[in-house]
Protein backbone atom coordinates (compact mmCIF):
# COMPACT_ATOMS: atom_id res chain seq x y z
CA UNK A 1 0.00 0.00 0.00
CA UNK A 2 2.78 2.51 -0.08
CA UNK A 3 1.53 4.65 -3.15
CA UNK A 4 -1.66 5.70 -0.53
CA UNK A 5 1.04 7.00 2.16
CA UNK A 6 3.39 8.60 -0.50
CA UNK A 7 0.68 9.63 -3.26
CA UNK A 8 0.89 12.84 -6.03
CA UNK A 9 -0.98 14.70 -3.48
CA UNK A 10 1.84 14.99 -1.05
CA UNK A 11 4.41 16.34 -3.84
CA UNK A 12 2.04 18.54 -5.51
CA UNK A 13 1.72 20.45 -2.50
CA UNK A 14 5.48 20.51 -1.68
CA UNK A 15 6.88 21.07 -5.30
CA UNK A 16 9.22 24.27 -6.77
CA UNK A 17 6.03 25.18 -8.57
CA UNK A 18 3.40 25.06 -6.32
CA UNK A 19 3.12 28.73 -6.29
CA UNK A 20 2.73 29.19 -10.16
CA UNK A 21 -0.38 30.27 -11.44
CA UNK A 22 -2.53 26.60 -12.07
CA UNK A 23 -3.56 27.94 -15.65
CA UNK A 24 -0.75 27.82 -17.08
CA UNK A 25 0.50 24.63 -15.38
CA UNK A 26 -2.20 22.84 -17.20
CA UNK A 27 -1.37 25.00 -20.37
CA UNK A 28 1.62 23.29 -20.27
CA UNK A 29 1.10 20.10 -19.30
CA UNK A 30 -2.46 20.02 -21.39
CA UNK A 31 -0.38 21.45 -24.24
CA UNK A 32 2.01 19.08 -24.45
CA UNK A 33 -0.39 16.26 -24.37
CA UNK A 34 -2.12 17.28 -27.26
CA UNK A 35 1.06 18.19 -29.44
CA UNK A 36 1.70 14.52 -28.30
CA UNK A 37 -1.35 12.86 -29.93
CA UNK A 38 -1.28 15.07 -32.74
CA UNK A 39 1.87 14.24 -34.15
CA UNK A 40 1.90 11.95 -37.09
CA UNK A 41 5.85 11.08 -36.06
CA UNK A 42 7.70 9.97 -32.98
CA UNK A 43 10.26 12.76 -32.81
CA UNK A 44 8.51 15.46 -31.34
CA UNK A 45 6.77 13.12 -28.33
CA UNK A 46 10.20 12.05 -28.14
CA UNK A 47 11.50 16.03 -27.37
CA UNK A 48 8.61 16.32 -25.35
CA UNK A 49 9.15 13.10 -23.19
CA UNK A 50 13.49 14.51 -22.61
CA UNK A 51 12.30 18.51 -22.23
CA UNK A 52 8.98 18.15 -19.57
CA UNK A 53 10.61 15.03 -17.76
CA UNK A 54 13.53 17.65 -17.14
CA UNK A 55 11.38 20.22 -16.15
CA UNK A 56 9.81 18.40 -14.21
CA UNK A 57 12.79 17.59 -11.92
CA UNK A 58 14.93 20.41 -12.36
CA UNK A 59 12.29 22.94 -12.34
CA UNK A 60 9.83 21.15 -10.19
CA UNK A 61 12.50 19.71 -8.30
CA UNK A 62 10.32 16.56 -8.43
CA UNK A 63 13.56 13.68 -6.85
CA UNK A 64 14.56 11.54 -9.40
CA UNK A 65 14.05 8.46 -7.43
CA UNK A 66 9.86 9.90 -7.04
CA UNK A 67 9.61 10.24 -10.44
CA UNK A 68 11.41 7.05 -11.93
CA UNK A 69 9.46 4.89 -9.54
CA UNK A 70 6.11 6.04 -10.84
CA UNK A 71 7.26 5.74 -14.50
CA UNK A 72 8.27 2.62 -14.86
CA UNK A 73 5.48 0.36 -14.16
CA UNK A 74 2.93 2.79 -17.16
CA UNK A 75 5.89 2.33 -19.34
CA UNK A 76 5.84 -1.67 -18.33
CA UNK A 77 2.49 -1.63 -19.69
CA UNK A 78 2.85 0.82 -22.43
CA UNK A 79 5.45 -1.49 -24.16
CA UNK A 80 3.92 -4.49 -23.56
CA UNK A 81 0.42 -3.01 -25.12
CA UNK A 82 2.58 -1.75 -28.18
CA UNK A 83 4.06 -5.31 -29.00
CA UNK A 84 0.68 -6.63 -29.93
CA UNK A 85 0.36 -3.52 -32.81
CA UNK A 86 3.56 -4.51 -33.77
CA UNK A 87 2.59 -7.79 -35.02
CA UNK A 88 -1.18 -6.74 -36.02
CA UNK A 89 -1.02 -3.90 -38.19
CA UNK A 90 1.13 -2.57 -40.88
CA UNK A 91 2.22 -2.16 -44.54
CA UNK A 92 5.74 -2.40 -46.47
CA UNK A 93 8.75 -4.49 -46.28
CA UNK A 94 8.87 -7.23 -44.29
CA UNK A 95 10.84 -6.81 -41.38
CA UNK A 96 11.39 -9.99 -39.85
CA UNK A 97 9.02 -13.39 -39.65
CA UNK A 98 8.85 -15.99 -37.30
CA UNK A 99 6.15 -18.92 -36.21
CA UNK A 100 5.02 -19.43 -32.77
CA UNK A 101 3.11 -22.47 -32.30
CA UNK A 102 1.90 -22.32 -35.91
CA UNK A 103 0.59 -18.77 -35.54
CA UNK A 104 2.98 -16.63 -38.07
CA UNK A 105 4.20 -13.45 -37.23
CA UNK A 106 5.27 -10.95 -39.19
CA UNK A 107 6.85 -6.86 -38.20
CA UNK A 108 6.96 -4.64 -41.08
CA UNK A 109 8.33 -1.20 -41.85
CA UNK A 110 4.79 -0.18 -40.96
CA UNK A 111 3.93 -1.90 -38.00
CA UNK A 112 7.49 -1.03 -36.46
CA UNK A 113 6.80 2.48 -37.10
CA UNK A 114 3.08 2.68 -35.82
CA UNK A 115 4.52 0.77 -32.72
CA UNK A 116 7.50 3.55 -32.48
CA UNK A 117 5.10 6.16 -32.46
CA UNK A 118 2.70 4.98 -30.14
CA UNK A 119 5.30 3.89 -27.35
CA UNK A 120 6.71 7.88 -27.63
CA UNK A 121 3.49 9.20 -27.54
CA UNK A 122 2.21 7.22 -24.25
CA UNK A 123 5.56 7.86 -23.14
CA UNK A 124 5.06 11.78 -23.89
CA UNK A 125 1.51 11.63 -22.78
CA UNK A 126 1.93 10.26 -18.72
CA UNK A 127 5.11 12.77 -19.07
CA UNK A 128 2.87 15.68 -19.18
CA UNK A 129 0.02 13.78 -16.99
CA UNK A 130 2.73 13.34 -14.22
CA UNK A 131 3.99 16.96 -14.69
CA UNK A 132 0.17 18.21 -13.73
CA UNK A 133 -0.30 15.80 -11.13
CA UNK A 134 3.01 16.44 -9.12
CA UNK A 135 3.00 20.28 -9.47
CA UNK A 136 -0.59 20.69 -9.14
CA UNK A 137 -3.02 20.45 -5.91
CA UNK A 138 -6.39 19.09 -7.08
CA UNK A 139 -8.41 22.16 -4.83
CA UNK A 140 -6.95 24.48 -7.73
CA UNK A 141 -8.63 22.29 -10.24
CA UNK A 142 -11.36 22.49 -8.50
CA UNK A 143 -11.77 26.01 -8.43
CA UNK A 144 -10.58 26.05 -12.37
CA UNK A 145 -13.80 23.40 -12.66
CA UNK A 146 -15.93 26.43 -10.95
CA UNK A 147 -14.19 29.22 -13.20
CA UNK A 148 -15.44 27.01 -16.18
CA UNK A 149 -19.12 26.37 -15.04
CA UNK A 150 -18.73 23.29 -14.84
CA UNK A 151 -21.80 21.80 -12.71
CA UNK A 152 -21.78 22.99 -9.51
CA UNK A 153 -23.12 19.60 -8.31
CA UNK A 154 -20.56 17.79 -9.65
CA UNK A 155 -17.81 20.27 -8.50
CA UNK A 156 -19.25 19.45 -5.30
CA UNK A 157 -19.17 15.66 -5.54
CA UNK A 158 -15.48 15.61 -6.39
CA UNK A 159 -14.54 17.63 -3.87
CA UNK A 160 -16.44 15.22 -1.63
CA UNK A 161 -14.99 12.27 -3.21
CA UNK A 162 -11.62 13.58 -2.71
CA UNK A 163 -11.96 14.64 1.15
CA UNK A 164 -13.49 10.74 1.50
CA UNK A 165 -10.56 9.15 -0.32
CA UNK A 166 -8.31 10.62 2.33
CA UNK A 167 -9.94 9.13 5.19
CA UNK A 168 -10.87 5.96 3.18
CA UNK A 169 -6.28 5.76 2.96
CA UNK A 170 -6.24 6.28 6.52
CA UNK A 171 -9.01 3.51 7.70
CA UNK A 172 -7.88 0.97 4.69
CA UNK A 173 -3.81 1.14 6.03
CA UNK A 174 -4.96 0.55 9.32
CA UNK A 175 -7.67 -2.05 8.71
CA UNK A 176 -5.19 -3.12 6.16
CA UNK A 177 -2.06 -3.51 8.49
CA UNK A 178 -4.32 -5.36 11.18
CA UNK A 179 -5.61 -8.04 8.94
CA UNK A 180 -2.00 -9.01 7.61
CA UNK A 181 -0.79 -9.14 10.91
CA UNK A 182 -3.40 -11.99 11.87
CA UNK A 183 -2.79 -13.66 8.33
CA UNK A 184 -5.77 -12.46 6.65
CA UNK A 185 -3.59 -12.87 3.20
CA UNK A 186 -1.79 -16.13 3.75
CA UNK A 187 -4.69 -17.64 1.05
CA UNK A 188 -7.02 -16.93 -1.78
CA UNK A 189 -9.60 -17.94 0.51
CA UNK A 190 -8.86 -15.57 3.13
CA UNK A 191 -7.66 -13.15 0.94
CA UNK A 192 -11.04 -12.37 -0.51
CA UNK A 193 -12.71 -12.45 2.71
CA UNK A 194 -10.42 -10.17 3.94
CA UNK A 195 -10.48 -8.15 1.32
CA UNK A 196 -14.33 -8.35 1.33
CA UNK A 197 -14.55 -7.42 4.93
CA UNK A 198 -12.08 -4.39 4.40
CA UNK A 199 -14.60 -3.36 1.97
CA UNK A 200 -17.87 -3.74 3.64
CA UNK A 201 -16.22 -1.82 7.24
CA UNK A 202 -14.86 1.19 4.64
CA UNK A 203 -18.41 1.92 3.05
CA UNK A 204 -20.12 1.04 6.35
CA UNK A 205 -17.35 3.35 8.16
CA UNK A 206 -17.91 5.92 5.34
CA UNK A 207 -21.15 5.70 5.35
CA UNK A 208 -21.08 6.88 8.90
CA UNK A 209 -18.90 9.61 7.66
CA UNK A 210 -21.54 11.35 5.18
CA UNK A 211 -24.12 11.14 7.21
CA UNK A 212 -22.16 12.94 10.16
CA UNK A 213 -21.05 15.27 7.15
CA UNK A 214 -24.30 16.42 6.11
CA UNK A 215 -25.56 17.40 9.63
CA UNK A 216 -22.06 19.48 9.48
CA UNK A 217 -22.21 21.62 6.04
CA UNK A 218 -26.37 21.94 6.95
CA UNK A 219 -25.13 23.56 9.96
CA UNK A 220 -23.03 25.54 8.22
CA UNK A 221 -25.67 27.04 5.94
CA UNK A 222 -24.71 24.51 3.20
CA UNK A 223 -26.61 25.51 -0.45
CA UNK A 224 -25.76 23.35 -2.97
CA UNK A 225 -22.02 25.28 -3.79
CA UNK A 226 -19.70 24.46 -1.72
CA UNK A 227 -16.99 28.32 -1.36
CA UNK A 228 -13.44 27.68 -2.37
CA UNK A 229 -10.88 29.70 -1.88
CA UNK A 230 -9.90 31.07 -5.05
CA UNK A 231 -6.17 32.85 -4.48
CA UNK A 232 -4.44 32.38 -7.27
CA UNK A 233 -1.01 34.40 -8.08
CA UNK A 234 -1.54 36.68 -11.10
CA UNK A 235 0.41 34.94 -13.74
CA UNK A 236 3.58 36.62 -14.45
CA UNK A 237 4.98 37.69 -17.94
CA UNK A 238 7.90 35.94 -18.14
CA UNK A 239 6.54 32.90 -16.91
CA UNK A 240 3.46 32.96 -20.24
CA UNK A 241 6.41 34.31 -22.23
CA UNK A 242 8.46 30.97 -21.56
CA UNK A 243 5.69 28.57 -21.81
CA UNK A 244 4.49 30.56 -25.09
CA UNK A 245 8.07 29.67 -26.63
CA UNK A 246 8.30 26.17 -25.22
CA UNK A 247 4.81 24.87 -26.68
CA UNK A 248 5.79 27.28 -30.16
CA UNK A 249 9.26 24.85 -29.95
CA UNK A 250 6.74 21.58 -29.45
CA UNK A 251 4.62 22.60 -32.39
CA UNK A 252 8.17 23.83 -34.45
CA UNK A 253 9.69 20.17 -34.08
CA UNK A 254 6.61 18.58 -34.16
CA UNK A 255 5.72 20.36 -38.07
CA UNK A 256 9.02 19.92 -39.40
CA UNK A 257 9.63 15.98 -38.02
CA UNK A 258 6.25 14.83 -39.04
CA UNK A 259 7.92 13.27 -42.41
CA UNK A 260 10.99 11.33 -40.50
CA UNK A 261 9.78 7.83 -39.45
CA UNK A 262 12.68 5.46 -37.84
CA UNK A 263 11.91 2.61 -40.31
CA UNK A 264 12.03 2.55 -44.23
CA UNK B 1 -6.46 -1.54 -16.51
CA UNK B 2 -7.34 1.69 -18.48
CA UNK B 3 -6.92 2.60 -21.90
CA UNK B 4 -3.08 4.81 -20.97
CA UNK B 5 -2.77 8.40 -21.58
CA UNK B 6 -1.65 8.70 -25.46
CA UNK B 7 -2.33 5.05 -26.59
CA UNK B 8 -5.30 6.08 -28.71
CA UNK B 9 -4.90 8.20 -32.16
CA UNK B 10 -6.64 11.58 -31.19
CA UNK B 11 -9.43 10.58 -33.63
CA UNK B 12 -10.67 8.14 -31.61
CA UNK B 13 -10.16 10.36 -28.11
CA UNK B 14 -12.70 12.77 -30.07
CA UNK B 15 -15.11 9.94 -30.92
CA UNK B 16 -14.72 8.43 -27.13
CA UNK B 17 -15.56 11.39 -25.90
CA UNK B 18 -18.88 12.50 -28.28
CA UNK B 19 -20.20 8.81 -27.19
CA UNK B 20 -19.97 9.38 -23.46
CA UNK B 21 -20.98 12.78 -23.30
CA UNK B 22 -24.92 12.17 -23.90
CA UNK B 23 -24.63 9.57 -20.52
CA UNK B 24 -22.59 11.86 -18.46
CA UNK B 25 -24.84 14.83 -19.41
CA UNK B 26 -27.94 12.44 -18.51
CA UNK B 27 -26.46 11.21 -15.46
CA UNK B 28 -25.63 14.90 -14.19
CA UNK B 29 -29.20 15.84 -14.45
CA UNK B 30 -30.29 12.81 -12.46
CA UNK B 31 -27.95 13.74 -10.17
CA UNK B 32 -29.27 17.19 -9.83
CA UNK B 33 -32.89 16.02 -9.36
CA UNK B 34 -31.46 13.87 -6.52
CA UNK B 35 -29.61 15.92 -4.52
CA UNK B 36 -32.37 18.50 -4.64
CA UNK B 37 -34.69 16.11 -3.69
CA UNK B 38 -32.75 14.60 -0.51
CA UNK B 39 -29.70 16.57 0.12
CA UNK B 40 -28.27 14.06 2.13
CA UNK B 41 -27.83 11.67 -0.58
CA UNK B 42 -24.43 13.86 -1.78
CA UNK B 43 -21.89 13.02 0.59
CA UNK B 44 -23.55 9.53 0.42
CA UNK B 45 -23.11 9.72 -3.65
CA UNK B 46 -19.44 11.08 -1.94
CA UNK B 47 -18.54 7.89 -0.28
CA UNK B 48 -19.83 5.80 -3.17
CA UNK B 49 -17.31 7.56 -5.54
CA UNK B 50 -14.00 7.66 -3.20
CA UNK B 51 -15.28 3.56 -2.69
CA UNK B 52 -15.26 2.69 -6.26
CA UNK B 53 -11.50 4.39 -6.56
CA UNK B 54 -10.10 2.47 -3.68
CA UNK B 55 -11.60 -0.30 -5.11
CA UNK B 56 -10.02 0.19 -8.55
CA UNK B 57 -6.68 1.01 -6.58
CA UNK B 58 -6.27 -2.07 -4.43
CA UNK B 59 -4.65 -4.88 -5.85
CA UNK B 60 -7.37 -7.63 -5.92
CA UNK B 61 -6.00 -11.48 -5.00
CA UNK B 62 -5.24 -12.44 -8.41
CA UNK B 63 -4.88 -16.43 -9.59
CA UNK B 64 -3.24 -15.63 -12.12
CA UNK B 65 0.31 -14.87 -11.43
CA UNK B 66 1.89 -11.43 -12.47
CA UNK B 67 -1.59 -10.11 -13.91
CA UNK B 68 -2.00 -6.69 -12.75
CA UNK B 69 -5.86 -6.29 -12.79
CA UNK B 70 -7.86 -4.64 -10.55
CA UNK B 71 -12.24 -4.48 -9.76
CA UNK B 72 -13.69 -2.00 -11.40
CA UNK B 73 -15.89 -1.13 -8.15
CA UNK B 74 -18.60 -0.32 -10.58
CA UNK B 75 -21.12 -3.26 -9.59
CA UNK B 76 -22.43 -2.23 -6.04
CA UNK B 77 -22.64 1.50 -6.93
CA UNK B 78 -25.01 0.14 -9.91
CA UNK B 79 -27.16 -1.66 -7.65
CA UNK B 80 -27.04 1.18 -5.24
CA UNK B 81 -27.65 4.04 -7.71
CA UNK B 82 -28.39 2.78 -11.43
CA UNK B 83 -26.03 3.00 -14.39
CA UNK B 84 -26.29 6.90 -15.12
CA UNK B 85 -25.24 8.56 -11.52
CA UNK B 86 -22.56 5.46 -11.68
CA UNK B 87 -21.34 6.68 -14.97
CA UNK B 88 -21.04 10.42 -13.45
CA UNK B 89 -19.10 8.57 -10.31
CA UNK B 90 -16.69 7.23 -13.04
CA UNK B 91 -16.09 10.14 -14.76
CA UNK B 92 -14.71 11.99 -11.33
CA UNK B 93 -12.93 8.68 -10.14
CA UNK B 94 -11.32 8.42 -13.64
CA UNK B 95 -9.89 11.75 -13.43
CA UNK B 96 -8.82 11.14 -10.05
CA UNK B 97 -7.09 7.99 -11.22
CA UNK B 98 -5.24 9.52 -14.09
CA UNK B 99 -4.13 12.47 -11.81
CA UNK B 100 -3.11 10.49 -8.37
CA UNK B 101 -1.66 7.16 -9.80
CA UNK B 102 -1.24 7.67 -13.78
CA UNK B 103 -3.91 5.13 -14.14
CA UNK B 104 -5.55 5.85 -17.77
CA UNK B 105 -5.60 9.73 -18.69
CA UNK B 106 -7.07 12.72 -19.70
CA UNK B 107 -7.28 12.14 -23.43
CA UNK B 108 -8.54 8.30 -23.13
CA UNK B 109 -11.31 9.71 -20.19
CA UNK B 110 -13.74 9.61 -22.90
CA UNK B 111 -12.79 5.73 -23.96
CA UNK B 112 -12.38 4.87 -20.40
CA UNK B 113 -15.27 6.21 -18.94
CA UNK B 114 -17.35 4.59 -21.97
CA UNK B 115 -16.50 1.00 -21.27
CA UNK B 116 -16.14 1.41 -17.17
CA UNK B 117 -18.46 3.90 -17.00
CA UNK B 118 -21.41 3.17 -18.79
CA UNK B 119 -21.11 -0.04 -20.62
CA UNK B 120 -20.10 -2.30 -17.88
CA UNK B 121 -23.04 -0.84 -15.51
CA UNK B 122 -25.65 -0.42 -18.01
CA UNK B 123 -25.03 -4.26 -18.77
CA UNK B 124 -24.52 -4.96 -14.93
CA UNK B 125 -27.91 -3.15 -14.19
CA UNK B 126 -30.07 -4.88 -17.43
CA UNK B 127 -28.80 -8.26 -15.41
CA UNK B 128 -29.87 -7.04 -11.93
CA UNK B 129 -33.67 -5.84 -13.22
CA UNK B 130 -33.88 -9.45 -15.03
CA UNK B 131 -32.66 -11.21 -11.74
CA UNK B 132 -34.47 -9.45 -9.77
CA UNK B 133 -37.64 -10.14 -11.90
CA UNK B 134 -37.42 -13.77 -11.96
CA UNK B 135 -36.96 -13.58 -8.24
CA UNK B 136 -32.83 -15.02 -7.84
CA UNK B 137 -31.46 -15.36 -4.73
CA UNK B 138 -30.24 -11.83 -3.76
CA UNK B 139 -26.43 -12.49 -3.23
CA UNK B 140 -26.45 -14.39 -6.81
CA UNK B 141 -27.73 -11.40 -8.62
CA UNK B 142 -25.20 -9.10 -6.67
CA UNK B 143 -22.35 -11.76 -7.45
CA UNK B 144 -24.02 -12.03 -11.46
CA UNK B 145 -23.94 -7.81 -11.66
CA UNK B 146 -20.04 -7.06 -10.79
CA UNK B 147 -19.06 -10.24 -12.62
CA UNK B 148 -20.97 -8.92 -16.38
CA UNK B 149 -20.36 -5.59 -14.84
CA UNK B 150 -16.45 -6.09 -14.85
CA UNK B 151 -15.89 -8.63 -17.19
CA UNK B 152 -17.97 -6.38 -20.38
CA UNK B 153 -15.84 -3.10 -18.92
CA UNK B 154 -12.75 -5.32 -20.96
CA UNK B 155 -14.75 -6.38 -23.68
CA UNK B 156 -15.51 -2.79 -24.64
CA UNK B 157 -12.06 -1.88 -23.71
CA UNK B 158 -11.21 -4.37 -26.43
CA UNK B 159 -13.24 -3.42 -28.72
CA UNK B 160 -12.18 0.70 -28.42
CA UNK B 161 -7.99 -0.82 -28.91
CA UNK B 162 -9.47 -2.87 -31.90
CA UNK B 163 -11.03 -0.11 -33.01
CA UNK B 164 -8.28 2.32 -32.96
CA UNK B 165 -5.75 -0.42 -34.37
CA UNK B 166 -7.45 -2.90 -36.57
CA UNK B 167 -5.54 -5.68 -38.42
CA UNK B 168 -3.69 -4.72 -41.18
CA UNK B 169 -5.01 -8.17 -42.52
CA UNK B 170 -8.48 -9.17 -41.25
CA UNK B 171 -9.11 -6.09 -39.90
CA UNK B 172 -11.06 -5.16 -36.96
CA UNK B 173 -12.13 -8.74 -35.38
CA UNK B 174 -8.58 -10.30 -35.86
CA UNK B 175 -7.53 -7.08 -33.71
CA UNK B 176 -10.44 -7.38 -31.17
CA UNK B 177 -9.39 -11.52 -30.71
CA UNK B 178 -6.42 -10.90 -30.29
CA UNK B 179 -6.59 -7.91 -27.78
CA UNK B 180 -9.88 -9.71 -26.19
CA UNK B 181 -7.59 -12.96 -25.54
CA UNK B 182 -5.03 -10.98 -23.80
CA UNK B 183 -7.43 -9.52 -21.36
CA UNK B 184 -9.32 -12.89 -21.36
CA UNK B 185 -6.45 -14.82 -19.37
CA UNK B 186 -6.76 -12.83 -16.79
CA UNK B 187 -9.84 -10.74 -16.89
CA UNK B 188 -12.48 -13.82 -16.53
CA UNK B 189 -11.23 -15.10 -13.39
CA UNK B 190 -10.70 -11.70 -12.04
CA UNK B 191 -14.55 -11.05 -12.99
CA UNK B 192 -15.52 -14.12 -11.20
CA UNK B 193 -13.05 -12.86 -7.96
CA UNK B 194 -14.61 -9.58 -8.36
CA UNK B 195 -18.31 -11.04 -8.30
CA UNK B 196 -17.41 -13.01 -5.07
CA UNK B 197 -16.10 -10.06 -3.33
CA UNK B 198 -18.83 -7.49 -4.09
CA UNK B 199 -21.44 -10.07 -3.15
CA UNK B 200 -19.38 -10.79 0.03
CA UNK B 201 -19.33 -6.92 0.71
CA UNK B 202 -22.69 -6.64 0.11
CA UNK B 203 -23.33 -9.34 2.79
CA UNK B 204 -21.48 -7.45 5.35
CA UNK B 205 -22.84 -4.34 4.41
CA UNK B 206 -26.56 -6.31 5.22
CA UNK B 207 -25.69 -7.71 8.25
CA UNK B 208 -24.85 -4.81 9.61
CA UNK B 209 -26.38 -1.73 8.35
CA UNK B 210 -29.34 -3.28 6.91
CA UNK B 211 -31.27 0.38 7.12
CA UNK B 212 -28.70 1.77 4.50
CA UNK B 213 -30.04 -0.46 1.43
CA UNK B 214 -33.78 -0.32 2.81
CA UNK B 215 -33.29 3.44 2.48
CA UNK B 216 -32.07 2.95 -1.22
CA UNK B 217 -34.55 0.75 -1.67
CA UNK B 218 -32.66 -2.24 -2.84
CA UNK B 219 -34.21 -4.38 -0.14
CA UNK B 220 -37.82 -4.36 1.12
CA UNK B 221 -37.49 -3.53 5.28
CA UNK B 222 -39.16 -7.74 5.02
CA UNK B 223 -36.41 -8.77 3.12
CA UNK B 224 -33.90 -6.97 5.41
CA UNK B 225 -34.98 -8.65 8.10
CA UNK B 226 -35.29 -12.38 6.42
CA UNK B 227 -31.70 -11.88 5.43
CA UNK B 228 -30.50 -11.16 8.76
CA UNK B 229 -32.08 -13.45 10.67
CA UNK B 230 -30.91 -15.94 8.09
CA UNK B 231 -27.33 -15.25 9.11
CA UNK B 232 -28.18 -15.26 13.16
Amino acid sequence: MSFMEENLDYYAQSNALRDVNCYLKLALGLGAIFICIASPAPLAPLFIVITLSAITLVVAKIPVRVYVELLHIPVIFAFFSVIVILFLSGSGDTILTFTVANVPLTITTGSANLASLVLVRTFGGMCGLFFIALTTPMIEIFSVMHKLHFPPVMVDLSMLIYHFIFVFIAETIAIHNAQTIRHGYTSLKRSINSMAMLGAMLFIRGWKEAEDLIIAMDSRCYDGKLALPGQQNPPKPAAIASIAVYLGLCIAVAIMTSTIVPFR
Amino acid sequence: MHIMEGYLPWQWCVFWYLVSAPFIIYGIYLLNRQVKEHRETLSLLAVSGAFIFLLSSLKMPSPVVGSCSHPTGTGLSTVLFGPFITCVLSVIVLIFQALFMAHGGITTLGANDFSMGIAGPLLGYVVYRVAKAVKLNIFVNIFLVAFVADLFTYVITAIELAAAFPATHGGFLISFETFFAIYAVTQIPLAIVEGLLIALVFKYIVQSRGDILVKLKVLTPEQATKITEGFK
